[in-house]
């Protein structure tokens, strides 16, 4: 035994259980993006027609592929999801850690009572939601009845609206992540570098400017990370909302996984899922070497 | 003078913002809660809040209308296995890139963070099909089973867990381990006695953010299972609703239920299930 000898024996089983759990699924994906997989051939598996690029054609170019039902408008409802979603819970988030990184009575219980939407279930906010933003739900009462801003109830789960609802949704599912982050970085400033800025006649706004906010630029840049794939990856909660994950949820209540999902497993187009996945997966890689060169200077591999 | 008084108006404004939002935020919660004790018939017409007496009567509907508990335990067996299956993987993997720069243990670290940028559905669609195959051609069943649900979940558990973990195990000093062996212990019992002890509330965190992510798994239990006794409660979940009735009121019993482990989680274990789940943030 050489001196790794001990290493590599404790990463065998991790190695092996990944070379078949998720190298040889992922090396097949790729592999089947370029089958004719669908609901004809996939018990052939593997040896289903083999058709090149066809899938990615069908994907990206051709008008009367099964796949591209409602594909655009999903992968442009993901797009404005993700960009709102990033910039909403970092502006939430950290507007809310500032103001309990006071001092003040009841800040621990306040902290606990706005970390609670993280225990909810995703599946579970989503069909709690699709309830209360129905024609008849709560929201829509509270609005007409109860605060009188609304002369008349929404329908909020058609149109755009639907995905307004979403992202509402969404936010409040995951802004306490973002809150906590921002939280542990401010409390981990010394407060010694707001007391020499006073010293120095600081206004408030120069010290959050060149104290507070460099600090949190590498929470921000992990946040960002992590947002990005959560919400491009994004599927339990919109699944729920509408239509308890079957059928058309309609333009606008669609992101791209359920979409995927849909037209993959509902209308059995496997190879040209697979095709839509590897797509995605390259787009997703891009947006991660766009993130690296945004973000170089605040993030270490650690 | 004056400059105090202005400090003082915008420390209460910004306290009023706060606790307003925490009313707004907690509102579908304490909804939730409620609607598990209205009666069905008084959701459907809108007046949800007129009867709020049905808490026992809808706790036991809810397990004589579709057998929730059925599903609630396949999700304990089929998570609670994963979990331990990858918490096992990862903790010895996780130690050895700690620990050895061996050739490519960068190269598979950074791997394992790469496996959080696959679609869900690239690894979904060849298991589905590999599972089909595997029960056709062997007559093993995969697809509704506890293994067929087990090995896709370990399958992406994995390489987060390991990552997060190999991070825990940096933070402990080296010098531990050179005591240890220098007292006539080996590499393994280095690890295992002295290492180990000392890793276990990240490890802890870790085993807690997993099994919080397989709690929350909606996708892949849809599509790998399609019988009840193998069907986990994201799935199971949604038979209140649309399947020939309409029970709100069952739906969010259920629900409580089903959040009751991760706030009971959440209160017990705060400090390790808040370290676990930012540490886990990635794919949630």
């Amino acid at each position: 035994m050489n001196k790794y000898g001990f290493a590599y024996m404790m990463l065998l089983p991790a190695i092996l259980a990944l070379v078949i759990v998720q190298l040889i699924p992922n090396i097949q994906g790729l592999y089947i993006s370029f089958l004719k997989l669908n609901q004809f051939t996939f018990k052939k598996f593997l040896k289903a027609p083999f058709v090149g690029l066809q899938n990615y054609y069908d994907v990206l170019i051709n008008p009367d592929s099964i796949i591209r039902a409602g594909l655009f408008e999903s992968i442009r409802n993901s797009v404005i999801f993700t960009v709102v979603m990033l910039l909403a819970t970092i502006v939430f988030g950290l507007v809310l850690a500032l103001i309990l990184n006071q001092e003040f009575k009841g800040r621990s219980l306040a902290r606990t009572l706005l970390l609670l939407p993280w225990v909810v279930p995703t599946y579970i906010v989503g069909l709690l939601a699709g309830f209360m933003w129905g024609y008849e739900g709560i929201i829509n009462r509270i609005l007409v009845d109860f605060l009188h801003i609304l002369p008349e109830p929404i329908y909020w789960k058609s149109g755009s609206l639907a995905l307004f609802t979403i992202i509402v949704t969404t936010l409040w599912r995951f802004f306490p992540m973002t809150m906590l982050m921002y939280l542990a970085a401010l409390q981990g400033i010394p407060k010694d570098f707001y007391e020499a800025a006073d010293i120095d006649g600081a206004s408030a706004f120069q010290k959050f400017r060149y104290i507070t906010l460099p600090t949190l630029k590498p929470v921000t840049a992990m946040m960002v990370l992590f947002g990005l794939i959560q919400h491009v990856y994004s599927f339990n909660i919109a699944s729920m909302m509408f239509g308890n994950g079957a059928g058309y949820p309609g333009e606008w209540g669609d992101l791209v996984m359920t979409n995927l999902n849909r037209n993959s497993f509902a209308l059995m187009q496997y190879g040209t899922g697979g095709a839509a996945s590897v797509i995605l997966m390259f787009f997703v890689i891009l947006f991660v070497g766009v993130w690296l060169k945004v973000f170089k200077d605040s993030i270490t591999i650690e | 003078m004056e400059h105090k008084t202005i400090k003082k108006i915008k420390k209460t404004a910004s306290l009023v913002f706060l606790w307003a939002i925490i009313i707004v935020v907690l509102f579908p919660i304490v909804y939730m809660v409620l609607l598990s004790g209205a009666d069905s018939q008084n959701i459907a017409a809108g007046r949800e809040f007129d009867d709020l007496t049905h808490f026992g009567r809808n706790y036991v509907e809810m397990q004589t209308n579709i057998n929730f508990f059925g599903y609630f335990k396949n999700s304990v067996v089929i998570v609670g296995i994963s979990t331990l299956i990858s918490l096992t993987l990862a903790t010895c993997a996780g130690y050895a890139l700690a620990r050895y720069k061996f050739p490519g243990s960068n190269l598979f670290g950074l791997t394992m963070l790469g496996t959080q940028l696959i679609p869900p559905t690239m690894t979904l669609i060849p298991m589905y099909l590999i599972f089909i195959a595997i029960q056709n051609y062997l007559g093993i069943q995969f697809v509704d089973s506890y293994k067929g649900m087990i090995i896709p979940y370990v399958a992406i558990f994995t390489p987060a867990s390991i990552w997060i973990i190999r991070g825990f195990f940096a933070t402990i000093p080296v010098e531990l381990e050179e005591a240890a062996r220098i007292d006539g212990c080996s590499k393994f019992q280095a690890f295992y006695k002295i290492i180990l002890p000392l890793s276990l509330p990240g490890i802890l965190a870790t085993g807690i953010s997993t099994f919080l992510a397989g709690w929350d798994e909606l996708m892949i239990a849809s599509v790998l299972t399609t019988t009840a006794t193998y069907q986990t409660i994201p799935v199971g979940i949604r038979l209140f609703i649309g399947n020939m009735q309409n029970r709100y009121d069952l739906t969010m019993a259920a629900s409580v239920v089903t959040t009751l482990p991760v706030l009971i989680i959440f209160f017990m274990l705060q400090k390790h299930f808040i370290q676990g789940m930012t540490a886990g943030a990635v794919k949630g």
